[in-house]
């Protein structure tokens, strides 16, 4: 009988197990928003060096400015095609809360292509100045701010 | 039976008359606006700082074409649906024809020149606390811009909110609650922030929550808010949130002036997150304005009340 009670409770925990991990398991296109999420989040932390700078808040350093906006450059030239594979936009089933990205996207590729080349180009324009001394790299922080917003106004949803 | 008739008839006859009173529009007479010589650089610093072309420019339209305020822009709320007018100085599709005084009966009394309401979805309430003198001033700046025929639909309003004339009664509950105290020569920042926020920059239009009549709830001022879905090039039905903006830890309360100054002027707020949807344009308007007037903006943001965010 305590056989059978101790059998019975490991096949209970070992299917609860199996469960969770099942329910943990998938998303729908986890890995692409994540692997996209974490694409943003380093674009925000080179920004957030060069940022630091143009604010006052760090002292220019012309070595690390640069380094910053080459990273930003090289970051922005990945070929991105698979994270933002259809069907993975906030309104899909079972991603809600899941992704900020717009089905607009989807709706109007060449536009987010386009808006994409934009941000490298002002990119470029950074990587080129952000060594040459503090006004040069401010001077390029509103074209970066322009092609961070130019996708942020038309593709993402605010925060909850 | 016909005793009663004639009481209820009575009795709806009564209310028509107090309806009728009450609802009465009280514009401005000439002799209470001041003269003045229009200044237009001050005007085009009120134009931006006002916002007028995220609602009256055409939609879509890009870069200089944004001075063009030929209208058309259409906002779904749950009043139904409004257009905004064409602004431009057409003397037939626009307000070319207009005296200054119209402009600041409309800007300050939310009346037309034909003396009928206009619903406050024309921010009105906030306008209302512009001088006299920056009105004119701005009226002067958008006599200089392109004009445009373009002809706007009307609203598509559901009844009652259609009977325009009920806005007479709206006027009376809440006009007063959005009119703000203070100089329009102020002595500090914080009170040209204050100028500028409940002013021209009418701020709270999205940020302050609004009770079922549309009426904004000032104690919960700039605590963020449930948005109304710009109709035009939006999808989904997900209802946004619009930020709290005040100093609480629920809202930028971690923001330093210096923060909310610079992100007005770059559209970065401090992780070097950009903004986006419609705050985009809002801080591309704000952008234009002096440094010391966004300074202003953030030492005003930074003295208001910290108010929690709504629970979900």
């Amino acid at each position: 009988m305590k056989k059978l009670l101790l059998v019975t409770l490991a096949t209970i925990a070992l299917g609860a197990t199996a469960l969770v991990s099942f329910a943990q398991d998938e998303l729908p296109f986890q890995n692409e928003i994540e692997a996209r999420q974490s694409f943003m989040h380093i674009l925000r932390f080179n920004l957030g060096i060069l940022g630091a700078m143009a604010k006052g808040e760090a002292p220019y350093d012309a070595a690390q400015a640069s380094a910053a906006a080459n990273n930003l450059l090289a970051a922005s030239k990945m070929s991105n095609s698979a994270m933002w594979p259809a069907g993975s936009d906030m309104s899909a089933e079972g991603l809600e809360g899941a992704t900020a990205a717009k089905p607009d996207i989807w709706a109007s590729m060449p536009s987010f292509g386009e808006k994409g080349h934009a941000l490298t180009e002002a990119l470029e324009g950074m990587a080129a100045a952000a060594g040459d001394g503090l006004g040069a790299l401010r001077s390029n922080m509103g074209a970066v701010g322009d092609g961070c917003k130019g996708c942020h106004e038309s593709f993402r949803a605010p925060e909850d | 039976m016909k005793r009663t008739l004639v009481f209820v008839l009575g009795l709806a006859v009564a209310c028509a008359c107090v309806f009728f009173v009450l609802s009465m529009p009280q514009p401005l007479k000439a002799d209470q606006v001041p003269k003045h010589n229009a200044n237009l650089k001050n005007g085009e610093l009120i134009f931006w700082a006002g916002g007028c072309t995220s609602c009256h420019a055409a939609p879509g339209a890009e870069e200089h074409e944004r001075l063009v305020l030929s209208g058309g822009v259409e906002l779904a709320t749950p009043f139904g649906v409004f257009r905004s007018p064409n602004i431009s100085p057409d003397s037939a599709a626009g307000i070319g024809s207009w005296s200054t005084l119209d402009f600041i009966n409309a800007m300050v009394k939310g009346l037309s020149p034909q003396l009928e309401h206009y619903y406050p979805a024309f921010p009105y309430p906030y306008y209302q606390n512009i001088a006299y003198y920056d009105l004119i001033d701005l009226k002067a700046y958008l006599d200089t811009l392109p004009p445009s025929s373009n002809q706007v639909a009307d609203h598509e309003l559901r009844f009652p909110w259609s009977v325009r004339r009920g806005i007479g009664l709206w006027k009376w509950r809440y006009l007063e609650r959005n009119r703000s105290l203070q100089t329009s020569d102020p002595a500090t920042p914080v009170e040209r922030g204050r100028y500028l926020v409940t002013g021209p920059g009418h701020c709270g239009a999205c940020h302050t929550p609004r009770d079922a009549f549309g009426g904004e709830m000032v104690d919960r001022f700039l605590a963020g808010a449930d948005s109304f879905e710009v109709a035009e090039g939006t999808q989904g039905e997900t209802v946004e949130r619009i930020p709290n903006i005040t100093p609480h830890p629920d809202g930028i309360g971690d923001w330093s002036a210096t923060d909310i100054a610079y992100a007005l002027e770059s559209g970065f707020d401090p992780d070097f997150d950009s903004f986006g949807g419609s705050m985009v344009e809002v801080q591309e308007n704000i952008a234009r304005l002096p440094a010391e007037d966004r300074a202003a903006i953030a030492a005003y943001l930074k003295s208001i009340p910290a108010l929690p965010s709504d629970p979900p």
